[in-house]
């Protein structure tokens, strides 16, 4: 069997900036926009790049995520040879152990991806949102000769110390990393999606294998190796909408950037569809007293009172003399009759008590985001 | 209900006020409720009783059927041990009248009949709008030992109950008389499903072969006496979409939150045709209420006691009341609609006004542009 590039995505995090949001599910299978989950992003993106095997790396708390998954239909992903694999931790011979580091996950899976004996090996994280068509980076790789090539994008030269800095020569050939700099040379920060030429790699990770002082992590181990040892390390520029949601701020604010109509990113854009696992469920009924004005909103949901500028999930149930502002509503939460909430995110089957008051000063414009689970 | 074989029927060319939408669809396919087809409630309500091999017959207008089912696996009917078959229809009519059960119909599919190995055969139409749980039905039917088990309902002015619909009239708890509207009503009428011991089906097949007489109901209604024949109560919300005046009272039954619970909420759900939408988007302009509204579309308008399908595109300053606007239409700006019904894919443009009847509402058929 042969497949020019087998993705291999990282989806075993347990994303603890979260907080409640992955108390008993793995981030990627964090709900986000509504109906999506955050892994949907570069599925789709797998799917839109007619990229059709993928292995699913999992670790932490992946029922849910597995059973999102399925047979990779939602995503085209069910074709009889290749379509998606998950891959959890396994038993050998010589026993087994849980993924010690980003390259040790994918070290500890050389088997399978010889299975496809591929060229290429693009290296995926589930951590952001993001449409991107990969067959376009690999094209690059290609013309590049690369060895290895990162996708970049710029950064405000303000946000710069945080992220993995590279700077490149004219012929976006990487001269030099920089990881979260205190004085960034660059604001081309690398956005974790990596394209190797596969015997490279399996070189690297057989070399970092063996090495005891390794954290096997690409962006601190494997990539610099590959750097001093003289490969050609590409930087593919990205220009486009990326955001990282590893926090509850930075994942409130990118589901909000749905509602902003001056915002890019398009759900809707029929050239470039991002595909999620949908199951049947009933249109939305907004009651007779019910009042929407800019939001997100999902089937299955049931309005009676005031929603502004919030997003539901499926299955919401908001009663009457109820108001959200601002809100961010997971699958099944009930909003019981009176309650008010600005500015917060409600866990999934939450219910939340009519006398329930989470209201913020209006005068403060970066309100500190509550997580609400009960 | 291993035992029984699902049969949904097509009954098109009941009435000519549905025309326009049925150009290039049968009845069963008509959409509803904001992202169904009729047949969903049929379909789904014999799944989730049990059923696992179930046909659906066709009309010569099949390609929205076989699209809308494909291979059945919405309904859970595409596994090795369930089966979803779509199966060919006849000519409905007989000279002159409607056949509402044609045995013709159920002759051209005797391959599906024999192939189930079932002993019982469910049969019903599809444009019953309903949650029905069978297996009440088909406890009454086994528990009698009867050959034939009517679901039936008590007398409703609401219904619209035509002519040549049956009522039921019983001795004890046996069904002892089929009257025809038009020749005496009962207060209990035939809702159009029923159970039917194969064998019996069989031997009427046959009948109506040497006969020539291919209306099952009739000859049903002229054996009655030799037959045993028992009905079933349906005791909650049902309406028959026929006409074009039912569909939008039908549809707009669901505004009501008791029915809307009903059909939708409990704890069987209606199944259908999945489709990958991003979640309407309100735009601050929109002003929603007492509307049911699908995926996927985007909203800058005003909508009241409204349908509003999946996909649909609504811009600033429109207004949309007791109209029900089917998938993919595109609404301009300053435009405004009431008593409206928009087939699929239908585009509107600015400053337009339409307003039609409670009782004549006015159809845009498909792919109307204005």
């Amino acid at each position: 069997m042969n497949t020019e590039c087998v993705a291999m995505l990282l989806a075993g995090g347990q994303g603890s900036r979260l907080g409640s949001l992955t108390f008993n599910n793995a981030k990627p299978a964090v709900l986000f926009g509504g109906k999506y989950r955050i892994i949907d992003f570069p599925l789709s993106n797998c799917m839109n790049s007619d990229i059709d095997v993928v292995g699913v790396l999992t670790q932490y708390r992946p029922y849910i995520l597995n059973n999102y998954i399925g047979d990779g239909s939602a995503w085209a992903l069910d074709q009889v040879q290749g379509g998606v694999h998950i891959l959890p931790p396994y038993m050998g011979q010589k026993g087994g152990r849980w993924y010690s580091g980003t390259a040790d996950a994918i070290y500890q899976n050389l088997d399978f991806i010889d299975r496809f004996d591929p060229e290429y090996v693009l290296i995926l994280s589930g951590d952001h949102i993001y449409k991107m068509d990969y067959s376009k980076m690999l094209a690059f790789h290609k013309e590049k000769e690369a060895d290895l090539t990162i996708a970049v994008m710029d950064v405000p030269w303000e946000d710069a110390h945080r992220f993995g800095i590279v700077n490149t020569d004219e012929e976006h050939c990487i001269k030099e990393f920089q990881e979260k700099p205190e004085h960034p040379k660059s604001n081309k920060a690398s956005m974790g999606i990596y394209i190797f030429t596969w015997k490279d790699l399996k070189k690297a990770l057989l070399d970092d294998a063996g090495n005891r002082e390794s954290e096997h992590d690409f962006g601190h181990n494997v990539i610099p190796m590959l750097h001093e040892s003289g490969k050609r390390i590409y930087a593919y520029p990205y220009s486009g909408y990326w955001r990282d949601v590893g926090t509850v701020q930075s994942y409130y604010d990118a589901n909000m950037d749905l509602l902003d109509t001056n915002c890019d990113f398009d759900l809707s854009d029929r050239n470039f569809r991002v595909f999620s696992n949908n199951t049947s469920r009933h249109p939305q009924f907004i009651g007779s007293q019910a009042k929407i004005s800019n939001g997100l909103i999902c089937d299955g949901c049931i309005i009676f009172g005031k929603v502004e500028n919030s997003i539901l999930s499926h299955d919401v149930v908001i009663h009457k003399k109820t108001s959200l502002k601002n809100v961010i509503v997971h699958t099944g939460a009930i909003i019981e009759d009176g309650a008010i909430l600005e500015n917060c995110i409600v866990g999934a089957r939450a219910r939340i008590k009519g006398d329930a008051r989470y209201i913020t000063d209006p005068a403060d414009t970066a309100p500190e985001i509550h997580v609400i689970n009960n | 209900m291993k035992k029984v074989a699902g049969l949904i029927l097509n009954v098109d060319g009941e009435d000519d006020s549905l025309k326009d939408f049925l150009q290039h669809r049968s009845l069963s396919t008509l959409p509803f409720g904001g992202r169904y087809r009729l047949i969903d409630f049929t379909l789904s309500n014999m799944v989730n009783s049990g059923l696992s091999h179930i046909g659906v017959i066709g009309s010569h207008k099949y390609s929205s059927l076989v699209d809308h089912l494909g291979t059945g696996k919405e309904w859970s009917l595409s596994r090795k041990t369930q089966d979803l078959s779509i199966l060919s229809g006849s000519n409905n009519y007989h000279i002159g009248r409607l056949i509402k059960v044609s045995l013709r119909n159920l002759q051209n599919n005797r391959g599906f009949l024999d192939a189930t190995g079932a002993e019982h055969v469910l049969i019903a139409t599809p444009n019953l709008v309903t949650t029905f749980d069978f297996r009440n039905a088909y406890d009454i039917h086994l528990k009698n030992d009867s050959d034939i088990t009517l679901v039936f309902k008590k007398d409703d002015p609401l219904y619209h109950l035509r002519d040549n619909d049956l009522y039921l009239e019983f001795t004890k708890n046996r069904v002892s008389g089929l009257h025809y509207k038009r020749e005496q009503t009962t207060g209990h009428f035939f809702t159009e499903m029923f159970f039917v011991k194969k064998s019996i089906l069989v031997d009427l097949l046959d009948l109506s072969e040497r006969t020539g007489d291919w209306d099952l109901m009739d000859i049903i209604k002229h054996n009655i006496d030799t037959l045993q024949v028992f009905g079933a109560q349906h005791s909650g919300y049902i309406k028959r979409v026929n006409c074009l005046e039912n569909y939008m009272k039908t549809s707009m039954d669901l505004l009501d939150y008791k029915v809307m619970h009903e059909l939708f909420m409990g704890k069987n759900s209606i199944h259908t045709k999945i489709k990958d939408n991003h979640p309407t988007l309100y735009n601050d302009p929109a002003q929603v209420c007492n509307s049911i509204v699908g995926s996927g579309c985007i909203i800058d308008g005003t909508i009241n006691h409204s349908i509003i399908f999946r996909d649909t595109q609504m811009n600033v300053g429109s207004h949309i009341q007791n109209s029900i606007i089917m998938q993919r239409c595109e609404i301009g700006r300053n435009v405004n609609l009431n008593y409206v019904v928009m087939d699929k894919d239908t585009k509107i443009s600015d400053h337009t006004t339409l307003v039609g009847k409670p009782h004549a509402p006015i159809v845009l058929k498909k792919g109307t542009v204005i």
